[in-house]
This record gives structure tokens, C-alpha cells and sequence, in this order.
């Protein structure tokens, strides 16, 4: 049998060697490209934003294509042939099995033998490929893609790309732009239960943890609450909100550096006043019986399973898992209703947290730039991801053939396509059959452009959300190439005795009492110097690139 | 010459005696002889031999990335030399001695149970009178081999789930319920019992293979000596699978240090990292952030050092005590 | 022949702990076997046992009425056999070569390959050199650079060389030279090794996925091992937040179930072929006539 070695597994992972700090050119050269005159083959010779993309000559370019389980990759998908035919460019891909994607394209880019495009790749990730000069900086030349240029500056987006940015002040990434911040993951709730105890969706953590010994009162030999997703980081997301909401970081979220706003520094996450409240608040849970033991560390489908069965009232969702898991899951039980409820606050108040508004996206090979077809190729990527109609191309198709309507007026499946329930009636599947909403080429977008896939429940859940005033984002503080080395031995170190920790307090396996020895050990994993390390970077980041 | 027309013909009546000339014994060979002699030996050997020199010595001149900075997308060579840079890296780090300690202990474990237990089960089985019963315990023994990590390790988390099986079991004796998964002190006894439970049955074909080769006439002679059913197996089956056994023990050895990683990866958390976090466990984890092939390569090194030392010790061993070797 | 008491009480010890062992071992895959059968809702509420509840094919008719599947399928029994045949060949002939005690330069071949067993280029060495001779895309990236499996090698030798060395003077006496004593002599008498070995090497390469990953870029090309796993992987993630089918749905709770079955159902039926050479005494009447 197969067993992923180590060395395997190293390859798919991601990043940091971030390349040596350059001395760093002011941003308003940014974009400003060196002599690409022989790199003009096939583009078009004035190209702005908002204009239709056509290669001036036919041409193709390779691409990594993550071909998902769902909707796998078909050649004849007519989202290919149109795009030829709308742009004169034809895609060749190296087809990828979507359930091991980082590895292949981990391989492939360090053996030398990737493609040109590589999309579907998340920050940090393109770290690892920085300093070997595989990928390039494609801040160089934003100047080409004036559809990008423009949505950054109109929905504001510049603190979100520093976050982006390396040492050299450049970005190897050409993220997803969102308008928006777009929250996904929350609570689920047994509404029919909160209706027969006569209580009210909660709005706080501490209004949940009434609701949950009302619950427990009711039903006293369960528990009340349970949870999932809880590899490799136990208690992502239920971490991950509720750190959100004391202000630390903790779960998914979680980095060993929180940003101190009123100290114009950064500390340490785990040793913090907020971070400590937060282990005492699920300490309560788990004292008063109303919280799962077995939250941090069971599977999944042992989750799932309690909340089928009405072992549990109250567990992490987001909105796919809402609709087709956990309604699924209950349907047998009599009454059975549930809902994703709006994020719980809590100390901070009504507020939401700093997310950054960027996403996965796509590198370049540095083997681009020696293409006599590089402008073009530029200038199609622009288009196909960051101009309106290409975006509205990628994800709903041809006007007339798979849909009718626009963002405005709301989009509307052609009778016989179907996509995620909008058609039951459809006998073909937009995505399977066409080719289109395939997730390596739409993603992100403006509001109107996320709001034309949701469901009337998703959009209120989002308009909740995004009443709430958006926290901002921590500064960048880039490391060199030499510091990450060690940073991340430290890094790895001090995380996991903060996980470790946090399960053991939260578990009453350890007292609060002993807040301090832990505090203690933290410094003798080298918490200060790795705090120190992570300040003097962002001194010097703040220094060079304003 | 041919030095095999030396011998004294073998035939009826001729075995007892001891052999009049020396037959096989090397008479200043030097390459020239042995290769004329022996061509068609030799000639079997050349195509294996390209194998390995091909896909295996060719691709380890890559393990100098341990000694050199590799930066993925650069040369595979690595671009400048750094000496012990990784070596003294991995040293200094308390973590790493942590997890190598709980590579040999797990490793350890793994091989004394998983190691003899096939031997047991394939002698049970052996005693099996009946042909059809024996072939349908024996096929349904190797199953759990063919169970993916994914699948064992959930099978693993719902046996021992506070509602599990064992759970349920001590309540009716009327223990409280034991979160296993969560405590360090099991992790080695659950890690060990799945690879017992999943290896067992698969590896007892092999010496069931083996058991074919024993002469029948042994088990007459010993019958006839009156030896009853163990001393048949301690003096004739233990014996007639020894080769194979102690083969397997030193190769098994060798390769301890390589725990299941998937398995360990599904089935520990942070409460358990004192004595589930591996070696390979603990490099992937610090590789997501930092994709450092050098530190993995150095520490490589280190393992497969470990591992040949191992093999070469157990080898001796086995070669003076029960006189099968490798070599 | 009566059996004394004690052996009497052994067989039923023995009967006994052996029917434990095949309980422990069987009922998983029962368990599996009958969720792979069971409707989606019954596996979410855990209450699928031993027998399927709510029994419906729907998974097995959407993974075996999927062309792709089948295309991949083929590709499978393809590698399977060719990586096979060459493992064999390889791994008899130098396996025999080291059995020879008479071989000069013994040692040292032993030791190219117990060498490797500890010492492997890497990841990226071994993707450079498979790219560079040009194997990306066929066949031979699977079968060639796993050839040789050296715990499969070392368990052949010393099978070889616990024969007895009479044969050998025998077949030279016959005339017999080093090939021929190889393939009318010592084979036919290794049946049972040999078939445990083709046992080895075939379940080893029809599991395997991670060369196909690695060396193939065509969706063509792919074996059932990625097909299946990526339905697996596909399940467990997904991006739309409107309802997916319920077929969807149903596939979503057993693929897993369902694959398994899949993948050791051929096994199982190839295996009894396999069992029938563990049969003892075949060496009976070898050496003597």
C-alpha cells in the first residue's frame, strides 16, 4: 500500500523563503515594466479595462488545471471553445486530480516542468517558490493588467495586497479581489429546539451559553454542543470565531503574532489577556457539561452523526454544510428545523473581524517572461479573471445559451441548465456539462457578483455581516529568507504548546492557576525572541515601503 | 575449466559420502576466471543491476541538497554549500529529539508485535485439519490490509469514542468513560494494535509459502520419534521457516524508523503530541510554513544512517546465532 | 491416529481464538460492504451494522455506468500486469544470481541493493530523472522506477537458498547450464514463493496511485486508484451553497465504502488461484529420483 512519505508530503507544502530584502523601490514605480518589445507577440496593441481581450494572432497557452471530483475535466466542455472563440486563445492543460493539487504543482514548479499558468494557489503558498526564482513578481507588471489595476484601487484594496507582499516589497500572487469581505463559516442552531424552550437566536456568546443550559436543563443527559473540523487544527472554526470576537487569533485563524492596535506592536497570541478570557469562556462550557469533551479532537462524521441523531443542538457550519448536510442529516426527525445564525460578538462588540479580501489565485512562471507571447498572456489572464464579462463568462456562460438577465436584474439558468438547485428541471449541469463556475477561473468578484449564486438565506446572513464594521487588517511584516528559516522552527515550536495548552485549560486538564508557569514555558521556546524578530520586521518593512 | 565437472557424480548410493575433491572451492579466482565461468549468472544480473544504478543511485547524488541551500525552482543541486548548517539545525532542536524518541519508541513497538504474530497465526493455522476451512480463515485474515488509512483510523476513532464499543464496555463494569484518543499514556497501544490488527493476516501468506518447502518426511520422522504436535513444530516448522523468518526480522529492523505517517497524521492531536508526533509527523508540520527540503534531507540522512547501522548489527546477529545472513 | 486429550483441548483453544481473529477481521468489511449498500441517511444517524439499511445501488450504478471510470479501469489492469512482469523478471533473476554462495562478488551485490533500501534520492531527484528519460506519460513511469522491491528480493534469495544444494550438482550433471537450472529446475519448485511474490507485487501496483499522480498529466492516462480517490476527495469538499442532488448526496456517504469494495473485490477473486499453491510437499520426491 502507498503511504505518503514524509519528504511526499513536504513537497505539497507551502512556503517561506521569502526572498532577501532588495533595496526597495517606492510604489509608485510599480507596474512600470523593462523593455517587453519583444514579448508583444500576439497582444493587443492598446488594451484597457473594460475592453473585450482578442490575441492578434491565435495562440495558446499551458495551464495546471485542478480537475475536481465534481465536475471533472472533459475536453469538449464548451466554456473551451468559446473562449477561443472570444479571444483567440486556446488553453492547454495538464489536467491535476483536485485531491492532491498542491503537490503536483509543488513538484512540477520545483522539477522544473511546470506550465506557464499555475491558478488555484493560496497565500502563503507561493512562498516556497520565491527565492528560487520559479515564479515571478507579477507586481512588476500590473501595468499590463489594467482591469486589476482598477479594482484594486476602486474597492480599495492596497493594505490587503501589502499583506501580500514579501520582503522585496513585490507580490509573486495575482490573488482573487473581492469587493467585500466574505464570511462563510458560522453556527448552526436547532431552531426548533430554541422554539419549544421559548429562547431567542442568540447574538452573543454569552446569550449562547444561556441557550445552551436552557438546552441542557431540557435535555440533561447530552450535550448540547458539539463541533468539527478539527483537522489538523483542532476546533478551527469554533476557535476561529470566537477569537474573532475577543480579538486574538486562535483555530484557523490562528498566528503566533496578533496585532496591538494601542501598542502599535505585535505580541504574543498566546500568552494574551483576550486569549486567556476566550480559554475560560469554553472552560465554563465544558464544566457546566453543556460543550462535547470530545469537540477538539473527534472527525467528522462523528460530529455529524450526534447532530443527526439529536445528540446535539449546536455545531459549526457554513452555508454548503448548512444545506447539504445538516438539513439533509435531520430530515428524519420530526420538526427538525436549522439555521446558520450571524456570527456571535462578544467583548469587541459588533464588529467584524480583519479578513483579508484577497484569495486564492495565480502564478506566473518565470519561463513567461522569455515568451514572445508574454504581453498577451498578461493581458488575457487580466481579462478572463478580472474583467466584468470575462468573469461573468467564466461563471454563468453565454447570454442566451446557459443563462438570461445580468448582475443587476438578477441571472436566470436557461431551461434546461442546472446549478446547485437554482433549476431542478434542468436535465444538464452548468458545470459538469458546460464547463462554466469551475473554480479555477471564477472566483472572487464584487458583491453583485458573489450575490447572483446565493440563496435568499446566504444573502441575509450577509447583509447582517456586512452591516457590521470591518475591523482592519494587521501590517505586513515580511521576513527574509534567513529569518524565516529559523522563525520557523520557533513558530512550529510555540504553536503547538499553545494548542496543546489551550486544549489542556479548556479541558480543566490544567488550572488557570497556572497561567504563569505556562506563560514561563512559552519564553523558554523563545516566545520574546520570536516577538522580537516579528517587530523589528515590521519596523522595517513600515520604514522602506511607507 | 569447468570446475562443477570436478565433482563427484550424485547419485544413488553416493550422498553419504563426504565429498572426494573439494568442489566448489575457490582456487585463487580472480575476475577473469569467475566471470567465464559464471557469464550466464553474471548475464541474469546485468538488467536488475542497471535498475538500480538507474532509478535509485542516480537520483540519491540529490540527497546533497542536505548540505546544500535548495530553494525550489533553482538547481535540484541546490546553489551554495552550507556544510552541517541543517545537520546542527536539527541537533539543537529540543523538539526534534523529542519526536526522533517517539519514532524508536513506536518503531519499536511496532516491530516486536508485528513481527511474531504472523508466525503464531500462520502455525495455528497450519493446524487446521480441514483444506477449505483453513483457506477461508487465512482469506479472511488479509482483509484489513486492503483498508486505506483513512478508513482504519475512523474505525480506530469509533471503536474508541466516548459512546464506542470500548467505552460501553467499561460502563458495564462500571468504569467511567476513558477519552483514549486524548491522552498520550494510549496512543502507542492504539497505534500498535491497528498495525497488528491490519498486518497480521497479510503477513502470514508468506509464511505459509514458506511452510510448503518443509520436507514431509520430517514430520514422518519426528512422528515416528514419537514427537507430539508442539515438538513437531518447535524441531520441524520453526526450523523449515527460519530463513524466511529471520530475513524478515533483520529487514524489519532495518525499517522500523519508518512509522506510518498518513496513520499517525489521522489519528493524533496536540493533546497527544508528547507521544504520537513523529519525526515525519513534526517535519510536516514545520515544512507547511516553511517548505524547507534541506532540513528534510539532512534529517533523511540521519534516519537512513540510523537504519543501515541497524540492518548490519542484526545481521551479524543472525549470522552467528542462526547462521542466515543477507549476505 | 487418536488424538491425546491435550491435543483435544488445543484444537478447540485454537478454534476458538481463531474464530476471534476472523471475527475481528471480517466484520469491519461486513460493516463496510454493507454501508456501501445503504441509504445515505441510515450511514449519517450511524446505524448501519451488519446489515444494509435501506438498500440501494446508487453509488455502484453511477461509478460503473461512468466511461471514465472503466477507461481508468483498464489503464489499472494495464500497469498491473506490464509493472508485474517486469518486477518478476527482475526481481527472480538477480534474486537467484544472489543466492549462489558460489558467486564472486556475492557481497557486494547484496549490498547495491540492501543500500537503497535506507537511501533514496527524494522527491524531486527521482521526478527530474523520470522527466529527463522521457517515461512522463506511459507506462513505464509506473512500472520501472519501482521495479525492484528489496524486501521482496531478500525474502526470494533466501527462499532460493534454502534449496537444497543437490539440485544444482544434479542439473549440471544433466547438462543443464545456469538458465536452464534456473527455469525447468529451481522455478518450478519455488511455485508457492513465487506466487506469493506475483501476489505482492500485483496488489502493490493496483493500489498504487502516487506514481500515476506524479509522472501522468493526461486525464486519459489516469488508473481507478486517482479517479476513486479524487470521487473521495470530492465528496468531502465542496464550494455551492444551493442543495446538491441527492444523488449527490448518496454518493457523498458511501464512495468510500463503495471504493473499497471496488478495489479488493478482484483481489478477492484472484486470490483463491493464488492459495492454491500453499499446499504442502511439493518438494516431496525433488531430490530423490
Amino acid at each position: 500500500m502507498d503511504q505518503l512519505s514524509r519528504r511526499q508530503l513536504l513537497a505539497g507544502a507551502g512556503a517561506a523563503a521569502a526572498a532577501m530584502a532588495l533595496a526597495a523601490c517606492g510604489q509608485d514605480d510599480e507596474g512600470k515594466t523593462d523593455d517587453l518589445s519583444g514579448n508583444r507577440d500576439g497582444a493587443m496593441a492598446s488594451y484597457g479595462a473594460g475592453e473585450q481581450f482578442r490575441a492578434t494572432t491565435a495562440l495558446s497557452f499551458p495551464i495546471m488545471l485542478l480537475s475536481s471530483a465534481s465536475y471533472p475535466y472533459k475536453a469538449d466542455w464548451l466554456f473551451w471553445s468559446e473562449l477561443t472563440k472570444r479571444t483567440n486563445v486556446t488553453l492547454e492543460p495538464v489536467v491535476v486530480p483536485g485531491s492532491d493539487y498542491n503537490q503536483k504543482r509543488s513538484v512540477m514548479i520545483s522539477g522544473g516542468a511546470a506550465p506557464l499558468i499555475i491558478p488555484k494557489t493560496y497565500h502563503p503558498d507561493e512562498e516556497a517558490y520565491i527565492a528560487g526564482g520559479a515564479i515571478l513578481p507579477v507586481s512588476d507588471y500590473t501595468e499590463l493588467m489594467p482591469n486589476f489595476k482598477q479594482q484594486i484601487s476602486t474597492w480599495n484594496l492596497k493594505n490587503d495586497l501589502d499583506a501580500y507582499r514579501q520582503a522585496d516589497g513585490k507580490f509573486y500572487l495575482l490573488p482573487g479581489l473581492h469587493e467585500d469581505v466574505w464570511l462563510d463559516y458560522s453556527i448552526a442552531v436547532r431552531t426548533d429546539v430554541l422554539q419549544q424552550l421559548g429562547l431567542q437566536i442568540p447574538q452573543t456568546y454569552d446569550e449562547l451559553a444561556t441557550v445552551l443550559r436552557a438546552m441542557k436543563t431540557a435535555h440533561p443527559d447530552i450535550y448540547p454542543m458539539t463541533d468539527r473540523w478539527n483537522n489538523p487544527t483542532p476546533g478551527g472554526n469554533l476557535l476561529g470565531n470566537l477569537s474573532a470576537a475577543y480579538g486574538t487569533l486562535a483555530g484557523w485563524d490562528y498566528q503566533n503574532a496578533t496585532w496591538d492596535p494601542t501598542a502599535g506592536k505585535f505580541v504574543f497570541t498566546g500568552s494574551m489577556a483576550p486569549f486567556k478570557a476566550m480559554l475560560q469562556y469554553l472552560n465554563t462550557l465544558i464544566t457546566d457539561k453543556l460543550l462535547d469533551p470530545e469537540t477538539f479532537t473527534q472527525q467528522d462524521d462523528a460530529a455529524r452523526q450526534k447532530f443527526a441523531s439529536g445528540k446535539a443542538f449546536v455545531m459549526s457550519c457554513n452555508a454548503q454544510t448548512l444545506v447539504n448536510e445538516l438539513r439533509k442529516d435531520i430530515a428524519k426527525i420530526p420538526g427538525a428545523t436549522v439555521v446558520k445564525i450571524p456570527r456571535l460578538t462578544g467583548p469587541l462588540g459588533n464588529v467584524k473581524q480583519a479578513t483579508s479580501r484577497l484569495e486564492n489565485g495565480v502564478l506566473i512562471s518565470r519561463k513567461a517572461k522569455d515568451s514572445k507571447n508574454f504581453v498577451a498572456m498578461l493581458q488575457f489572464i487580466d481579462w478572463l479573471y478580472y474583467s466584468d464579462a470575462g468573469k461573468l463568462f467564466a461563471k454563468w456562460g453565454i447570454e442566451g445559451t446557459t443563462y438570461t438577465g445580468n448582475l443587476d436584474s438578477g441571472i436566470k439558468l436557461a431551461p434546461d441548465v442546472n446549478w446547485g438547485g437554482l433549476n431542478p428541471t434542468g436535465t444538464k449541469n452548468l458545470q459538469v456539462d458546460y464547463g462554466f463556475f469551475n473554480g479555477v477561473f471564477a472566483y472572487g468578484g464584487s458583491t453583485k457578483y458573489l450575490n447572483s449564486q446565493f440563496t435568499t438565506e446566504e444573502r441575509k446572513f450577509q447583509e447582517v455581516m456586512n452591516a457590521r464594521k470591518t475591523l482592519p487588517l494587521p501590517p505586513a511584516h515580511p521576513l527574509n529568507a534567513d529569518e524565516r528559516e529559523q522563525a520557523t522552527l520557533w513558530e512550529t515550536a510555540l504553536k503547538d504548546h499553545v494548542t496543546q495548552q489551550s486544549l489542556k485549560f479548556i479541558l480543566g486538564q490544567r488550572p488557570f492557576t497556572d497561567w504563569d508557569t505556562y506563560t514561563n514555558e512559552l519564553k523558554g521556546k523563545n516566545m520574546t525572541q520570536y516577538i522580537d524578530l516579528v517587530n523589528k520586521a515590521y519596523e522595517r518593512f513600515k520604514k522602506s515601503n511607507g | 575449466m569447468d570446475a562443477l565437472t570436478r565433482q563427484a557424480p550424485v547419485g544413488a548410493g553416493s550422498a553419504p559420502e563426504a565429498p572426494a575433491a573439494p568442489r566448489l572451492v575457490p582456487r585463487r579466482r580472480t575476475w577473469r576466471r569467475a566471470l567465464r565461468r559464471d557469464w550466464q549468472l553474471y548475464s541474469l544480473a546485468v538488467l536488475p543491476l542497471m535498475f538500480f544504478v538507474v532509478f535509485r543511485y542516480l537520483p540519491m547524488v540529490g540527497n546533497v541538497i542536505a548540505f546544500r541551500r535548495f530553494r525550489p525552482g533553482g538547481s535540484i543541486f541546490g546553489e551554495t554549500w552550507v556544510g552541517l548548517r541543517y545537520v546542527r539545525l536539527f541537533v539543537s532542536d529540543p523538539t526534534f529529539w523529542q519526536v526522533f524518541g517517539n519514532t524508536l519508541k513506536i518503531g519499536s513497538l511496532t516491530v516486536l508485535f508485528c513481527f511474531p504474530l504472523p508466525v503464531v497465526l500462520a502455525l495455528l493455522l497450519n493446524e487446521i485439519r480441514t483444506r477449505w476451512l483453513q483457506r477461508f480463515v487465512q482469506s479472511v485474515t488479509y482483509l484489513p490490509h486492503f483498508l486505506s488509512v483513512v478508513v482504519v483510523a475512523a474505525i480506530v476513532f469509533q471503536v474508541l469514542s466516548l459512546d464506542g464499543v470500548v467505552n460501553q464496555g467499561l460502563a458495564v463494569v462500571g468504569h467511567a468513560a476513558v477519552p483514549f484518543m486524548q491522552q498520550p499514556g494510549w496512543f502507542r497501544a492504539i497505534y500498535v494494535s491497528s498495525e497488528v490488527w491490519q498486518t497480521v493476516g497479510w503477513g502470514t501468506i508468506l509464511y505459509l509459502a514458506a511452510l510448503t518447502t518443509i520436507d514431509e518426511d520430517l514430520y514422518e520422522a519426528a512422528r515416528l520419534d514419537g514427537a507430539g504436535r508442539w515438538r513437531q513444530a518447535w524441531h520441524v516448522t520453526l526450523p523449515g521457516i527460519r530463513p524466511t523468518m529471520m530475513t524478515l526480522l533483520i529487514l524489519n529492523v532495518g525499517t522500523f524508523m519508518a512509522v506510518g505517517f498518513e496513520k499517525v497524521l489521522l489519528l493524533y492531536n496536540p493533546l497527544t503530541y508528547p507521544s504520537a508526533d513523529v519525526i515525519s509527523t513534526y517535519l510536516y508540520r514545520v515544512g507547511v510554513v516553511s517548505g524547507s527540503f534541506s532540513y528534510a534531507a539532512a534529517i533523511g540522512l540521519f534516519e537512513s544512517v540510523i537504519g543501515l547501522t541497524l540492518v548490519l548489527v542484526t545481521n551479524a546477529i543472525s549470522r552467528r546465532t542462526v547462521g542466515t545472513s543477507l549476505w | 491416529m487418536r488424538r491425546s486429550r491435550g491435543e483435544r483441548v488445543f484444537t478447540a483453544c485454537n478454534a476458538v481464538f481463531l474464530t476471534g481473529v476472523v471475527v475481528l477481521t471480517l466484520y469491519p468489511f461486513v460493516n463496510i460492504v454493507a454501508r456501501s449498500l445503504s441509504a445515505e441517511h441510515a450511514i449519517r444517524t450511524g446505524q448501519v451494522n451488519l446489515r444494509p439499511l435501506g438498500f440501494n445501488l446508487t453509488t455502484y450504478r453511477v461509478v460503473l455506468s461512468d466511461s471514465v471510470f472503466w477507461t481508468d479501469y483498464g489503464n489499472t489492469v494495464l500497469y498491473t500486469a506490464v509493472s508485474t512482469a517486469v518486477s518478476m523478471v527482475l526481481t527472480v533473476c538477480y534474486a537467484y544470481v544472489l543466492s549462489r554462495r558460489d558467486v564472486k562478488g556475492r557481497g557486494v551485490l547484496v549490498g547495491v541493493a540492501v543500500f537503497t533500501m535506507f537511501f533514496t534520492g527524494g522527491l524531486i531527484p527521482n521526478y527530474v530523472l523520470v522527466s529527463a528519460l522521457g517515461l512522463r506519460n506511459s507506462v513505464w513511469a509506473i512500472a520501472l522506477p519501482n521495479a525492484i522491491n528489496v524486501f521482496n528480493l531478500l525474502v526470494m534469495k533466501s527462499f532460493f537458498e534454502s534449496l537444497p544444494v543437490e539440485l544444482q550438482e544434479a542439473a549440471a550433471v544433466d547438462g543443464l547450464g545456469t538458465y536452464g537450472m534456473l527455469v525447468r529446475i529451481v522455478l518450478p519448485l519455488s511455485k508457492a514463493m513465487v506466487a506469493t511474490m506475483v501476489l505482492f507485487y500485483a496488489v502493490a501496483f493496483w493500489n498504487s496511485w502516487f506514481p500515476a499522480f506524479l509522472y501522468l498529466d493526461r486525464a486519459e492516462l489516469f488508473p481507478v486508484t486517482i479517479y476513486l480517490r479524487n470521487l473521495i476527495a470530492g465528496a468531502t469538499a465542496g464550494t455551492d451553497q444551493n442543495a446538491a442532488s441527492d444523488t449527490a448526496l448518496q454518493i457523498a456517504a458511501n464512495i468510500q465504502a463503495v471504493t473499497i469494495v471496488l478495489t479488493v473485490l478482484p483481489i478477492m477473486l484472484v486470490y483463491p488461484f493464488i492459495q492454491r499453491y500453499f499446499v504442502r510437499g511439493l518438494m516431496l520426491g525433488a531430490v530423490k529420483g
